[in-house]
C-alpha cells in the first residue's frame, strides 16, 4: 500500500516539478524575447557631432530607457549589406548611403509591455531631430498576448495538478486508513483522541510525501543532466526544483492524509454483526 | 451514574431504532439486556458511548451530557467506559500483552505502571499465562477474555457487553459471564446485551427485555 501511495506522488509530484520547470525556461524564454524589443530612432541627415551627443544623454536621462547606442550612417549600411550579402547585385546597386544613422534605444525590464513601449516612444518622437520612431508594434503586442496566455494556462495549469495530487493522494492514504480500520476502531473504542488517531497517519503521509519528492526531483535532475549533456542547455535551478518538490511532497502527503484520515474515520462507525 | 431519559432514535424516517427509552443504571450494578435481534440492543449501547446521539431525549454518562458534550470530549467519555464486543475487536498483529496495553499507549501511558495494569488485568480474567500469544492461536473465550482486559485495564466504572458470548461455545459461554460477575462483584457495574436468555437466567441479575424498540420488562 505504501509503495502504492508513494509511486502516485511520485507521478503526480514529478509532473508537477516538470511543469514548474518548463515554466521556469518559459519565463526565460519570455525574458531573452524581451530584452530584445528596442526602439528605433532615426535621425535627420548631417546633425552635428555634439547636437547627437546631447540627444542621447537626453534620451538615456528618460524614465524607463536602459540603454541608448548610437547607429552611425556607416554603420548602418554595412549591417545593411551584411543582411543582403546572399545578393550582390543589389549591394553594388547602392552606390550612395540612403540609410539615416539612429538610436537604438534599449528598455528596463519594467517598460516593456505594449503600453511602456508606445508611451516611451511617443516622447522620443517629440524631438525634431527625428525623422522617425519606430518600435516593432504588432509584434510587441503579439510576445505580449503570447506571454499573457502561457502566463494564465500555467496557472491553470499549476493549481489542477495540486488539486489533483492532493484528491489522488488523499485517496491512496484513504486506502491505507482503511487497511488499518481496525486499529483506528480500537483507538476509538478505548478513548484515543483526535491527535493521536491522526498523527501516525499524516506522518507516514508526509514521509511517503517527502519521498516521492526526492524520487522526483531526483528524476528531473537526471533528465536535466542528459538533456543537456545530448541535446539542449534548458534552465535548472537545482535548489528550486529539488527543494520545491520536496517541500510540496511533504505539504500535499499532510493535507492528503489529514484530509484522507478525517472523513474516513469520521465514517467509521463501530460494526457489529447484530443490531 | 448512566442516566437515560425518555431517549427516542430515528433510523430511517418513521422507523424507530428506539422509543421512549428510560433506564438508569447505578454504581455496580449487573443488567442483561435481552431482546430479539433489532429490537435495539447494540442501538441503546452505542447511545451510552456516544457513538449515536438521541433524535428526542437525553443520556447522562458520567458527568457526560448526550446534548452537550463536544465531539473532542468523547475520548475521555470512553475512557470510563469499558465496551466488549461479540467479534472481539482485537488487534491481530499484536500479542495478548500487547493488545491490553495499546489501551493505555494510546492515550499516552508506559513503563512500570502500565506493565503492572496490564499484567493485573490479565490475571484478572485467567490469561497471563498466554500473554505472548496471538489472538489467532486462542479459542473464543480466551479471545474474549483478552478484549475484556483490554476493556478492564483502565479501570472502567461500567463495562458495556454487546453479546459477548455470541462467538463462543456454552462452556466458554459460562466462563466469560462468570469473569463479568467477579468483575461486577469488585465494583464495576456491567450492562450485558444478550440473546442468551437462559444461560443468563442461570446467572442472576436484573432483566431489562427490549422489543421493538421499547423496554417491555424491567
Amino acid at each position: 500500500m505504501t509503495f502504492i501511495a508513494i509511486g502516485i506522488m511520485f507521478f503526480s509530484l514529478f509532473l508537477l516539478g516538470a511543469f514548474l520547470w518548463g515554466t521556469f525556461n518559459l519565463f526565460g524564454v519570455i525574458r531573452l524575447a524581451r530584452e530584445k524589443v528596442e526602439i528605433n530612432a532615426f535621425l535627420r541627415e548631417n546633425l552635428p557631432e555634439k547636437q547627437v551627443e546631447e540627444l542621447s544623454e537626453k534620451l538615456l536621462s528618460m524614465v524607463g530607457v536602459e540603454k541608448v547606442v548610437y547607429i552611425s550612417k556607416e554603420e548602418a549600411l554595412l549591417k545593411f549589406k551584411e543582411e543582403i550579402k546572399d545578393a550582390p547585385s543589389l549591394i553594388e546597386a547602392v552606390k550612395t548611403n540612403p540609410l539615416p544613422a539612429s538610436f537604438s534605444v534599449k528598455l528596463k525590464d519594467g517598460f516593456t509591455s505594449p503600453e511602456k513601449v508606445k508611451e516611451v516612444s511617443e516622447k522620443i518622437d517629440i524631438f525634431d531631430e527625428f525623422i522617425s520612431v519606430e518600435y516593432g508594434e504588432s509584434w510587441i503586442n503579439r510576445l505580449d498576448r503570447v506571454v499573457k496566455i502561457l502566463f494564465l494556462f500555467d496557472i491553470l495549469l499549476g493549481i489542477v495538478i495540486s488539486f489533483a495530487s492532493v484528491f489522488v493522494i488523499s485517496n491512496t492514504v484513504r486506502l491505507t486508513v482503511l487497511a488499518r480500520k481496525r486499529t483506528i476502531e480500537v483507538m476509538k473504542l478505548v478513548g484515543a483522541t483526535e491527535k493521536t488517531i491522526h498523527a501516525p497517519f499524516i506522518l507516514a503521509g508526509s514521509i511517503e510525501g517527502g519521498i516521492a519528492g526526492i524520487m522526483s526531483g531526483g528524476l528531473l535532475y537526471l533528465i536535466y543532466q542528459v538533456t543537456s549533456k545530448f541535446f539542449v542547455k534548458f534552465y535548472f535551478p537545482n535548489n528550486f526544483v529539488i527543494i520545491g518538490t520536496i517541500v510540496f511532497g511533504i505539504i500535499l502527503g499532510m493535507i492528503g492524509s489529514k484530509l484522507a484520515v478525517k472523513s474516513t474515520s469520521k465514517e467509521m462507525k463501530f460494526e457489529t454483526p447484530n443490531v | 451514574m448512566i442516566e437515560i431519559r425518555n431517549v427516542s432514535i430515528r433510523f430511517r424516517k418513521g422507523w424507530y431504532a428506539l422509543k421512549n427509552v428510560d433506564l438508569s443504571i447505578g454504581k455496580g450494578e449487573f443488567i442483561f439486556l435481552t431482546g430479539q435481534t433489532g429490537s435495539g440492543k447494540t442501538t441503546l449501547l452505542r447511545l451510552i458511548y456516544m457513538d449515536l446521539f438521541p433524535d428526542e431525549g437525553e443520556i447522562a454518562v458520567a458527568g457526560f451530557l448526550s446534548s452537550t458534550i463536544k465531539e473532542s470530549e468523547i475520548p475521555f467519555l470512553r475512557r470510563r467506559i469499558g465496551i466488549i464486543f461479540q467479534d472481539f475487536k482485537l488487534l491481530t498483529d499484536k500479542t495478548v500483552y500487547e493488545n491490553v496495553a495499546f489501551a493505555l499507549e494510546v492515550t499516552g501511558q508506559s513503563g512500570r505502571k502500565m506493565r503492572e495494569k496490564v499484567m493485573k488485568a490479565l490475571t484478572l480474567v485467567g490469561l497471563s499465562h498466554k500473554r505472548n500469544d496471538f489472538p489467532y492461536t486462542l479459542s473464543g473465550g480466551e479471545q474474549q477474555k483478552t478484549a475484556i482486559a483490554r476493556a478492564l485495564v483502565r479501570e472502567p466504572f461500567i463495562l458495556l457487553a454487546d453479546e459477548p458470548t455470541g462467538n463462543i461455545d456454552p462452556e466458554g459461554s459460562e466462563e466469560i459471564i462468570k469473569i463479568l460477575q467477579e468483575v461486577n462483584t469488585a465494583g464495576t457495574a456491567v450492562l450485558m446485551a444478550t440473546h442468551a436468555v437462559e444461560l443468563s437466567k442461570r446467572m442472576g441479575g436484573k432483566f431489562v427485555h427490549l422489543e421493538q424498540g421499547q423496554i417491555v420488562k424491567q
